[in-house]
């Protein structure tokens, strides 16, 4: 039953991550960061209910609201980088280079 | 408590004060105005002649002292102490020292008075004389010394003295190589000395190291560290007494004005190393290879520099050779141990060398400065009361019978015989007959035959009073010092030697009168053929011959300038051009040079990782991730 | 307030500077401040040594626990050992402040926290305080050869900080392992270096151990072959920098050696003295010949003073009193005549624009005052007696010659090699003939002169009256060689019992 919960979590981690590593769109990217987030907010909760404990509600809580904290940051900075670059292509950005 | 006198300290220190002042009054007002010259001239010989009448009465105190505990000390502080070292700068009057600061402030006060006329209307007037000044104290405080480290403190300010009135002229770079030259051929000296004295201090010094402990623990001393101690200290007196190899800097230090070559390179400095071997007496007595090496050592520099003599043009030169050739004599008379006859040749030598070279300098100073002896001639009529006076000191210096060089020179080669030193003894013959000649060379070319440079003649002039009555007084010595010290074959006593006994640790050798008679006629018959040569050749109008052969070789003395030059200064600097073009910049920085090129060529070789794309840095995070994971469930189970 | 005296003289200078740099003052305030400070602190050093008695013991203790789980104390005191470091670095500071004037006040800032911090370091009795007075002590330096230095003032910079970081990160690694081998002993953690004399070290990590100690310090001190750091940084530094750098900051090296190699690591010390001291012998040999090809007159000085580092050096191996104490008085020495002269190559450089020695000459005529003073100093630096430099070098000779008479011979030679290039360089700055350049060459303004003049004396002084330094030197030196000699752990009695022996016959 939990080793279910704990699977699902991971698939989801597992999508979000190839997300964020092969897509190129921004908002792509950003949302696949989300299901990372979420993914690891099922596994909170899961563990939480395993030990019976209210700690891990508290922590997916958290998480939830730092998303959505995020969220708002984070599509204020995408329209920006549309002004300024007109594209949503994260290939355009290699600053970092060596 | 009798021992105890606290005189001796003043000694050297009035001219130290005289130096001070001196130097203060120079360096403060020598951009703006400056003080008349005989203002100078006052200050600078009132410290050598107070100290000369503060060594008059240590003279006669001593004197009134029973013969075997003639000595005064005066102990001023603890110098410095560590561990079982105790160095006391404290001073020692006794016999030896004693004779030593009488003619050296006597000559030196003469020298003093001689030089406010010779150096008058010199630009720095003041600063010749602070130097001569502290010149002197130096000198007295190695004279003075109660131990070997005192010593050491005069030995090295004589140099630094020597040094800065060699390079006086200094904008002459010539000059101030010159000066160089002394000082670094001297520090080679004392390299020996202080290592002589560390060997010493082990050896015994730790009863206490100045002359009188050392004195009383000689018999301590194992034979082969007294060797070594031996051998080093003479390597100090080699440098500071320009003996073989490394009495190539006296020739070159007759760069510094006249009086300073009379007192500082003949007179007083130079003698120094013969008055620390007879000091040491009390270990080279003990050690006879030690003394064999010092008296064959002096006796072949007596020989080169005799040699080099003979064919010198500039006036300086020939004195200094010849003041290199006596130092010879002297360290063949200390080596044989017969060091007596060593400091009285030192005594004799001082007045009738300062004598020579005052007279020398009278010439250069009448002429304007021209020091050719072929270029000078017939200064007889015009001088003569320099003619005179050097004449003495000529005939003192060649050994004249009578005259005082004739008594010092005679006891050390008399000596020598004595003592089955004939190899000695034969050298010390031949080179007295090249002294009569090289000396007569001198005179004749100089004072007879006709003037060689007729403008120069003409207004040659006998310099003031000034000078001329120092040049007297000094030939009353050099003509009759040597009566101090008659030898019983001829009515004396040997007053020097035996006043001086109570010092030195020497034994004199008993042999028959005939031996004495034997080195007496040896030496005549080689003066008179040393004069007789120089007279036939030089006394009527000589010409400057062109050498060649053999004569070219002592001409350009043998080329040994020239071969340390190759051999040693060279290599020495090219070796310090090497380091610094070289081997600094490109050897020695190479490990570092190797750890910032590793860095840069790793940091390169990173480089391709960095793509700057977002998502492959999370790859790589993925990736880190992934295998700490692994790592960890691995170890955990 | 004498209770507090160290902290005090350490954290003056060191908040001085810190505050100096947080507020906005122009720089005239700020060398005033500095002036001020360190004015303060001289008085309190000389407090200090009036008030040092010569018992060998240590002195003016502060001992605080720090950080307890692992034993690290906040311990300061003085001893003969460290009286005459601690004094070259309290005394000759106002000397920079008040001949330099023209400086921004981020440099005086740093040479006030320089000065704490080596005060600091020459003050800790706690590795662990030590390491880290050690470490702060180069930011400063850093920081003013890195913005105030000369052409190559870049290159220079990263070559001294990879050098001394990398001694100094070997010199932590070894610190823990001391400390780690102490707990192991006495169950225990300490880093009171008093304690850990105690220690019993032996076998290979031990000898990597000192090894890795040593070479912090011998890179800090110089010695041969670590010292190519060296010229660039003393030449490419502001003359201030570069005095203390070799006055004070070369000096805490040596000092580093006798302070905790000696008593931690007696052993691998008495095994390696001959090499380390060859060691000594070669750098002062090398440096010396090195000078002589130098152009340029910083650079000359700068060889010049890693060349009598050497023989310092060399002093500390010897393993006898005299020449360790006189290693403890050349120090002294060294930093006044040496200091001195890298000073007067400054202002030289300041009032000529160059520091060619070709482009110099004749300087003597137009500054008697000048040249003076600079000949004076070069004595003291070549030894003559007289001077401070001769006892602390007469010293070590003796003491090198009891050591071993080969390496005693390599120490005297340092009277001729030091001689040869101080001369030929005198020679051609001084005297010979003047050039359009030095004849407009200004003696010394009375503020000069007033600043030079205490510490000249001080050279004099020292050379004619040095019982009174080294009364307060010697019996903890005489100590510091008795714990040497009396070791109970076999192997170094029997080192010592034979250089003892050697030399009895």
């Amino acid at each position: 039953m939990i080793q279910d919960y704990l699977i699902l979590s991971i698939i989801l981690f597992c999508i979000g991550m190839l997300g964020v590593i092969s897509r190129r769109n921004v908002f792509t990217v950003f949302m696949s960061i989300e299901l990372m987030l979420n993914a690891a907010n099922l596994a909170f909760v899961t563990f939480a209910r395993l030990h019976e404990s209210m700690d891990g509600h508290v922590l997916a809580m958290m998480v939830m609201a730092v998303a959505a904290a995020e969220a708002a940051l984070v599509l204020a900075v995408i329209i920006l980088i549309n002004k300024h670059k007109g594209k949503l292509d994260t290939n355009i950005f290699s600053l970092l280079k060596g | 408590m009798e021992h105890i006198n606290t005189y001796i300290g003043l000694v050297p220190l009035f001219p130290l004060i005289g130096a001070l002042v001196l130097g203060l009054m120079h360096m403060l007002t020598c951009k703006t105005d400056k003080y008349p010259d005989k203002l100078y001239g006052i200050i600078a010989c009132i410290g050598p002649i107070l100290a000369f009448c503060v060594s008059l009465i240590l003279f006669f105190k001593l004197r009134g002292m029973p013969a075997d505990s003639r000595y005064l000390i005066h102990d001023v502080f603890t110098w410095f102490a560590v561990g079982d070292l105790h160095v006391t700068m404290g001073f020692l009057a006794d016999p030896l020292s004693s004779l030593m600061i009488l003619f050296v402030t006597f000559i030196g006060s003469l020298i003093h008075i001689y030089s406010a006329g010779y150096m008058a209307g010199e630009e720095n007037f003041g600063k010749y004389f602070a130097y001569l000044n502290l010149f002197l104290g130096s000198m007295l405080i190695l004279v003075l010394g109660s131990g070997p480290v005192v010593m050491f403190v005069g030995w090295e300010g004589v140099g630094l003295c020597s040094y800065l009135l060699i390079s006086f002229y200094c904008k002459d770079t010539d000059n101030v190589l010159a000066g160089n030259k002394a000082f670094i051929v001297n520090r080679i000296g004392d390299l020996g000395f202080v290592l002589g004295m560390s060997f010493l201090f082990w050896a015994i010094g730790s009863g206490g190291f100045d002359y009188h402990s050392l004195r009383e623990n000689a018999h301590h001393l194992a034979p082969s560290v007294g060797l070594i101690v031996c051998l080093l200290l003479f390597v100090g007196a080699c440098g500071k007494s320009a003996q073989i190899p490394l009495f190539v800097w006296l020739p070159d230090a007759m760069a510094g004005p006249t009086p300073v070559s009379a007192l500082i390179h003949a007179a007083t400095m130079v003698t120094a190393g013969v008055y620390m071997v007879a000091r040491f007496s009390f270990i080279y007595a003990h050690v006879p290879t030690a003394g064999t090496i010092i008296a064959w050592v002096g006796i072949l520099t007596a020989l080169l520099a005799a040699f080099f003599g003979m064919f010198q043009k500039d006036i300086k030169k020939i004195l200094a050779y010849s003041t290199v050739s006596q130092l010879g004599y002297m360290f063949a008379a200390v080596g044989i141990t017969a060091y007596s006859a060593g400091i009285f040749h030192v005594f004799t030598h001082a007045f009738f060398k300062a004598l020579l070279f005052l007279g020398a300098g009278s010439v250069i100073y009448a002429l304007h400065h021209q020091q050719d002896v072929w270029k000078m001639g017939g200064l007889k009529e015009k001088m003569p009361t320099t003619y005179k006076t050097m004449m003495i000191g000529a005939l003192a210096l060649a050994g004249c019978p009578l005259f005082s060089g004739f008594f010092s020179k005679d006891e050390i080669l008399f000596s020598a015989l004595a003592t089955g030193h004939t190899g000695i003894w034969a050298i010390g013959v031949l080179v007295a007959g090249m002294t009569a000649y090289y000396t007569f060379r001198m005179i004749f070319l100089v004072f007879h035959g006709k003037p060689r440079d007729q403008k120069a003649f003409d207004h040659a002039h006998e310099p003031p009073a000034v000078m001329t009555v120092p040049l007297i007084i000094l030939a009353i010595g050099a003509a009759f010092a040597g009566v101090l010290n008659l030898p019983s074959l001829f009515g004396g006593s040997l007053a020097v030697s035996h006043w001086l006994a109570p010092s030195l640790v020497e034994h004199h050798p008993h042999v028959s009168v005939w031996i004495e008679i034997t080195a007496i006629l040896a030496s005549v018959i080689a003066f008179a053929i040393g004069i007789t040569i120089a007279y036939k050749k030089f006394a009527d109008g000589a010409v400057e011959p062109e050498f060649s052969g053999f004569a070219k070789w002592g001409a350009n003395k043998f080329y040994i300038d020239e071969l340390y030059n190759c051999v040693i200064v060279q290599p020495y600097k090219t070796t310090g051009s090497l380091i610094s073009a070289f081997i600094e910049p490109k050897v020695t920085d190479l490990p570092i040079k190797f750890f910032t090129w590793l860095y840069k060529k790793l940091g390169a070789s990173f480089k391709v990782f960095q793509v700057g794309y977002v998502r492959v840095y999370a790859i790589y995070m993925v990736i880190g991730l992934s295998l700490m994971s692994l790592f960890l469930s691995q170890t955990i189970n | 307030m004498f209770e507090y005296g160290l902290s005090f003289m350490i954290f003056l200078p060191l908040l001085t500077g810190l505050a100096m740099l947080l507020l906005p003052l122009n720089k005239e305030v700020a060398r005033s401040l500095g002036f001020f400070a360190s004015i303060i602190i001289l008085i309190l050093g000389v407090n200090l040594f009036i008030g040092f008695n010569g018992s060998g013991g240590m002195q003016y203790v502060e001992n605080y626990l720090w950080i307890e789980s692992f034993g690290v104390n906040y311990g300061l005191g003085i001893d003969g050992i460290s009286l005459m470091v601690l004094m070259t670095g309290a005394v000759l500071f106002p000397m920079v402040f008040s001949l330099f004037k023209n400086k921004s006040k981020g440099y005086y800032a740093n040479l006030l926290i320089a000065q704490g911090a080596m005060i600091g370091a020459i003050c800790a009795t706690d590795l662990i305080l030590f390491y880290i007075f050690w470490e702060v002590m180069l930011l400063p330096i850093f920081f003013m050869i890195g913005l105030y230095g000369g052409e190559k003032k870049l290159s220079a910079t990263i070559k001294i900080t990879l050098y001394t970081i990398a001694g100094s990160l070997l010199m932590l690694a070894a610190l823990i392992y001391v400390g780690a081998s102490y707990h192991a002993q006495f169950g225990k953690w300490t880093f009171d270096i008093v304690q850990l004399a105690k220690l019993d070290l032996g076998g290979g990590s031990a000898v990597l151990a000192f090894i890795m100690f040593m070479m912090a310090f011998a890179i800090k001190i110089p010695l041969f072959p670590f010292h190519t750091w060296l010229p660039d940084a003393y030449t490419e530094a502001p003359t201030p920098t570069t005095f203390i750098l070799s006055a004070v900051m070369a000096k805490i090296g040596i000092y580093g050696v006798i302070r905790f190699i000696i008593p931690v690591f007696e052993i691998e010390f008495t095994r390696f003295a001959i090499l380390l001291s060859l060691s000594g012998a070669a750098g002062m040999m090398y440096c010396g010949i090195a000078a002589i090809g130098q152009k340029d007159i910083k650079r000359m000085l700068a060889f010049s003073s890693a060349s009598h580092m050497g023989i310092i050096a060399l002093g500390v191996f010897c393993m006898n009193v005299q020449a360790l104490t006189g290693s403890l008085f050349q120090i002294a020495a060294h930093a006044t005549s040496t200091g001195v002269l890298f000073l007067l190559a400054g202002l030289i450089e300041e009032r000529m624009q160059t520091r060619k020695i070709d482009q110099l000459g004749g300087i003597a005529y137009q500054a008697p005052i000048f040249a003076t003073f600079f000949a004076i100093a070069l004595l003291a630096s070549v030894g003559l007696p007289g001077t401070s430099g001769f006892i602390g070098e007469f010293l070590i000779i003796l003491g090198a010659v009891k050591f071993n008479g080969f390496i005693g011979f390599l120490a005297a030679t340092s009277l001729i090699i030091g001689v040869c290039y101080m001369l030929w360089m005198f020679q051609r700055v001084f005297f010979e003939k003047s050039n359009e350049r030095t004849e407009k060459f200004k003696d010394f303004s009375l503020t000069e002169v007033l600043t030079f003049l205490p510490v000249i004396l001080l050279i004099l002084a020292m050379g004619i009256f040095p019982q009174p330094f080294i009364k307060k030197i010697e019996p903890s030196a005489q100590l510091h060689i008795a714990q040497l000699y009396q070791s109970e752990k076999p192997e170094v009695a029997t080192i010592t019992t034979n250089i003892l022996t050697h030399k009895k016959q």
